[in-house]
């Protein structure tokens, strides 16, 4: 318990727009250990980002709202903080990295200058000093000719560049925790294996607890310690990446599992899991996988199932396991 | 960042705008040549009035000017003349016509750049307000308000506000005093209603293109990156969206000075008698003093091509992304 | 050659009549703007008043100085009349009469009768001179962006001159030199008002150019012309409304403000000249001011709405 740095419990972000109620989130528990890399996992639009986006406080607020829940980060409930204690947190404590880097940076300010403004935020710092610690993170991310880099306006690098620009920027004031918004997803291969490559190295060498949210398995295989699977708002089934791709509980996981394309088995059709996510505006009662899982009981469709522990570190939100 | 071809731009422009002026002179030439009005105009009653022959009067006053010579020797000496800064002379006032402009253009300066001012500053705190504060109580007024401000003729404005204050409150004179030194309170105070009858319709157009460039940036991903670096709301606003919405607002504000700001200073002084460029037009439409007209138009037409060229110029600064190669 | 027109109609007209459902759409969600709903009630009372209102009034341009400077009804003035046998002022008071409701101006016209001509006149001289500006600024706009390299050029070159004078000083000239008729004033105000429209409906056919479904015609063998009045035009017909009915407050303003500085056709009661004879009597009959102002300001108020509503309800990532 000790080593838990962050403990997300029982969220519930609520949208209330004219259309209804968004139930974006609607329930969601899980722990960040020191060092590790959680992946929070799931298909879009199951509440990974509004959870990532909970944590830091930063719902807009007319129509969303966080209604329940606490994220306990030290002895601070990060739900109950005033915006400036907030503040003080975002950037330097805990610090976020979105999914496009194009649209995530300003166009009309360089690199530099947008590195450096979150510097003198969160650090007494000299412009030269500051200066000088942006062009040490970027050579630290692999950008070639730093110097140069730091005038470029976000538009003039490429979308690599630009992603480890926005990693090198999150990382400037020493956070203690990463949270990654699908750094992966909006990129080619070769530079999703470059920054996995990085990711990889901020653990290893700075002992970063990172959450990294995805819904690409295979980044989960190859980055994470533990994986949480979210659907319909909720954590269905927690457990070390090992065991959620070897021995996975949940129908649902079970079914992401087996959506995988395996190069070396011939097949006629594609195997995928029937039927769509559930709207958050009409969210199933019961268990919000039951309409589309193969294992549906009666009691599915009536209660939410509790949580139940399979082995240590293991746990499902499913009523066949009860 | 390298902009070395902004040199190359500029230059290219400025030449271009010169072409323009001087297309603008020729169309302005030929429509007043074409056109049925001849320097005798004014004096026909007078001509007539005396018992004399019309139109020996008449051939005698255009050999004068100068208007009996052939199309093409009149649009080159004018040409020529314009070239060596002779506007024409005027014949309602006697006097060149470069010499009525000198003596006129402040007063259409001040007004101008006070209700710009006022507009600009006062319109753009509303609308950024505005836009932070969507779908509050106070932006449904403040965009209901600013639709009235656009709507309202502002020549019928600057006549209820000289009847509400001026006959009916005596609070100001009803028309202005020019014999008040420019820089002077008691001028400023005269200023007041000329202001607010030219500045509100600026001020609404401020007030919404503020609004919908803010909003058109608020739900963009850096703004959410901004707050997720623990910057304060002010800066991530001020700076950071705002910023972004410069751009759009340029372009808006420019378009619209073009053309509203002219119209709308000329009605203005009309309304309140100040002697300004829109004034002496005015005057010297009813006296039939076609070079103080042609001059008048000409001098806003060239200010329009400033305008754009520093905007156009401006604009690459405000976005890092604009070329213009 | 109305055969041709009337195809020509038929064919611009097409996205609405033939797919009721589309309109009723674009209408339920323009109906959902209560000042748009305003603007299109005041427009329709306007042509009401356009169409009937000169078979019910009396006539705007009688003279009747026995009923001079009387007030609205409801109000009452005083009138000080100089006895030069007591060589002193008697004063009276003037109430407003029924007869005339909204009271008479300087040379005893009645006020209602001239706001309703000045309403026949803003109404046509808005639908006309848009018409018109409307219409040339949607040919070369979509001739520009359709023939693209040197036309385009040349063509946008022309329409940078006519944008770098400003609109109103242009027409002040124009009218100054050629003289205050009102069909004169009409077709100055539309062919000098056409370049923001064409500059609008150029970048909306060169976005439109590069869609699929034009080089899909393309492919399939249609012609130009085809495309430009099949495709482009229909599609851009939303746009061109908007356009349209935004552009008729700043065309009515135009001639108002003609009328105003003296440049209107004198045979004609409009708005801005009444306006002008008003601004000189603020004192003694201030609604002859008053009432064409308020007229005016509704007009331009209600096209706004409305063609603000309209935006909205055709922008469809604008949640209504």
């Amino acid at each position: 318990m000790n080593n838990t740095i962050l403990k997300v419990n029982n969220l519930k972000t609520y949208f209330f727009t004219r259309r209804g109620i968004v139930k974006a989130v609607n329930g969601v528990d899980f722990e960040l250990k020191r060092g590790e890399c959680l992946c929070l996992v799931g298909e879009s639009g199951c509440g990974k980002t509004v959870t990532a986006l909970s944590i830091l406080g930063l719902i807009d607020s007319p129509p969303g709202r966080i209604i329940n829940g606490e994220v306990r980060y030290g002895n601070l409930d990060l739900v109950k903080c005033s915006p400036k204690q907030l503040r003080q947190i975002r950037g330097k404590e805990i610090a976020m990295i979105f999914q496009e880097a194009q649209s995530a940076l300003n166009p009309v300010f360089t690199i530099g200058d947008q590195i450096i403004e979150q510097l003198k935020l969160h650090l007494p710092l000299e412009h030269r000093e500051a200066r000088d610690r942006a062009m040490i993170l970027l050579e630290e991310m692999g950008i070639p000719t730093v110097e140069r880099v730091m005038s470029y306006y976000p538009h003039q690098l490429s979308g690599g560049m630009k992603q480890r620009a926005l990693i090198a920027m999150s990382l400037s004031c020493d956070p203690q925790i990463i949270i990654a918004d699908e750094p992966t997803t909006a990129v080619d291969v070769t530079i999703k294996a470059q920054i996995l490559d990085i990711f990889r190295e901020l653990k290893a060498k700075r002992q970063m607890s990172l959450i990294f949210i995805t819904h690409d398995l295979g980044a989960v295989a190859e980055i994470g310690d533990r994986a949480v699977v979210i659907y319909g708002g909720r954590d269905i089934e927690t457990a070390p990446v090992s065991e959620i791709i070897g021995s996975p509980k949940h129908p649902y996981t079970v079914g992401l599992i087996e959506c995988l394309p395996d190069i070396s088995k011939t097949t006629d059709r594609l195997v995928s899991i029937p039927g769509i996510i559930p709207s958050p505006i009409e969210l199933p009662q019961g268990c919000p996988f039951h309409p589309r899982c193969p294992k549906a009981m009666e009691i599915c469709s009536q209660q939410e199932p509790p949580q139940t522990t399979i082995s240590e570190g293991h746990k499902v939100n499913c009523h066949l396991y009860q | 960042m390298n902009k070395s071809w902004l040199r190359d731009y500029i230059i290219k422009r400025l030449f271009y705008s010169v072409i323009i002026a001087w297309s603008i002179l020729t169309i302005t030439f030929v429509l007043v040549r074409v056109g049925p009005t001849s320097p005798a105009d004014r004096y026909l009653a007078n001509i007539a009035a005396s018992g004399q022959d019309v139109s020996q009067v008449t051939a005698a006053i255009e050999a004068r000017y100068g208007v009996d010579k052939p199309i093409l020797e009149q649009y080159t000496d004018y040409m020529v003349n314009l070239f060596h800064g002779n506007w024409g002379w005027s014949f309602s006032t006697s006097m060149p016509v470069a010499e009525l402009i000198k003596s006129h253009w402040i007063y259409s300066f001040q007004l101008i750049l006070l209700s710009s001012l006022f507009a600009a500053v006062l319109g753009i705190l509303v609308g950024i307000y505005s836009a932070v504060k969507q779908y509050t109580r106070t932006d449904y007024i403040a965009t209901f308000l600013s639709f009235i401000g656009i709507s309202i003729p502002n020549f019928w404005l600057g006549v209820m506000l000289i009847l509400v204050f001026s006959v009916k409150l005596g609070l100001f004179k009803t028309y202005y005093d020019t014999t008040l030194p420019l820089f002077s309170l008691a001028n400023l105070n005269a200023l007041i209603l000329p202001i607010i009858t030219l500045g509100t319709g600026m001020l609404a157009g401020y007030v919404r293109y503020t609004r919908s460039a803010m909003l058109d940036n608020l739900r963009k991903g850096f703004v959410t990156t901004a707050r997720a670096k623990g910057l304060p709301e002010r800066t991530v606003i001020g700076k950071h969206v705002f910023r972004n919405a410069l751009l759009p607002l340029v372009t808006i504000i420019m378009f619209d000075l073009g053309s509203i700001v002219f119209g709308g200073a000329y009605l203005t002084e009309i309304v309140f008698g100040i002697p300004g460029l829109g004034q002496i037009s005015f005057n010297a439409i009813f006296a039939n003093d076609y070079p103080v007209v042609i001059a008048v138009t000409l001098i806003g037409t060239l200010l329009v091509l400033l305008v754009n060229l520093v905007t156009d110029i401006a604009y690459t600064y405000l976005d890092p992304r604009i070329r213009y190669d | 050659m109305t055969k041709r027109l009337q195809d020509i109609a038929r064919r611009i007209g097409r996205p609405f009549y033939g797919n009721r459902r589309l309109i009723k759409y674009y209408w339920e969600r323009t109906r959902r703007n209560k000042l748009a709903v305003f603007g299109l009630a005041f427009i329709a009372f306007l042509i009401l008043l356009a169409l009937i209102g000169p078979l019910l009034t009396l006539d705007p341009m009688s003279v009747n100085f026995e009923e001079k400077n009387l007030p609205p009804v409801g109000f009452t003035t005083e009138k000080s009349v100089y006895h030069i046998e007591t060589d002193d002022f008697t004063t009276t008071e003037v109430f407003g009469t029924w007869r005339h409701p909204l009271g008479t101006e300087g040379k005893g016209r009645d006020m209602l009768a001239m706001i309703v001509s000045g309403a026949r006149i803003s109404l046509l001289v808005g639908l006309i001179a848009t018409g018109i500006a409307i219409i040339l600024g949607t040919i070369i706009g979509v001739l520009s962006a359709y023939l693209g390299g040197w036309a385009d050029n040349v063509l946008m070159r022309f329409t940078d001159i006519m944008m770098t004078f400003p609109f109103f000083l242009l027409l002040v000239l124009i009218v100054f030199i050629f003289g205050p008729s009102l069909a004169f004033i009409v077709l100055v105000i539309g062919l000098t008002g056409w370049t923001g429209t064409a500059r609008l409906i150029r970048s909306e056919a060169l976005s439109l150019r590069t869609r699929e479904f034009v080089t899909a015609a393309k492919a399939l063998g249609a012609s130009d012309g085809r495309i430009i009045f099949r495709h482009l035009i229909p599609n851009a017909i939303s746009l061109i409304i908007v356009i349209a009915t935004l552009s008729i407050p700043g065309v009515i303003l135009a001639e108002a403000a003609l009328s105003f500085i003296g440049l209107g056709d004198p045979t004609m009661a409009s708005w801005g000249i009444i306006l002008e004879a008003g601004q000189h009597s603020l004192d003694t009959s201030w609604w002859v001011a008053v009432e064409p102002g308020i007229m005016l300001f509704l007009t331009v108020l209600a096209f706004n709405f409305l063609g603000d509503g309209l935006r909205d309800a055709f922008d469809p990532k604008s949640n209504i």
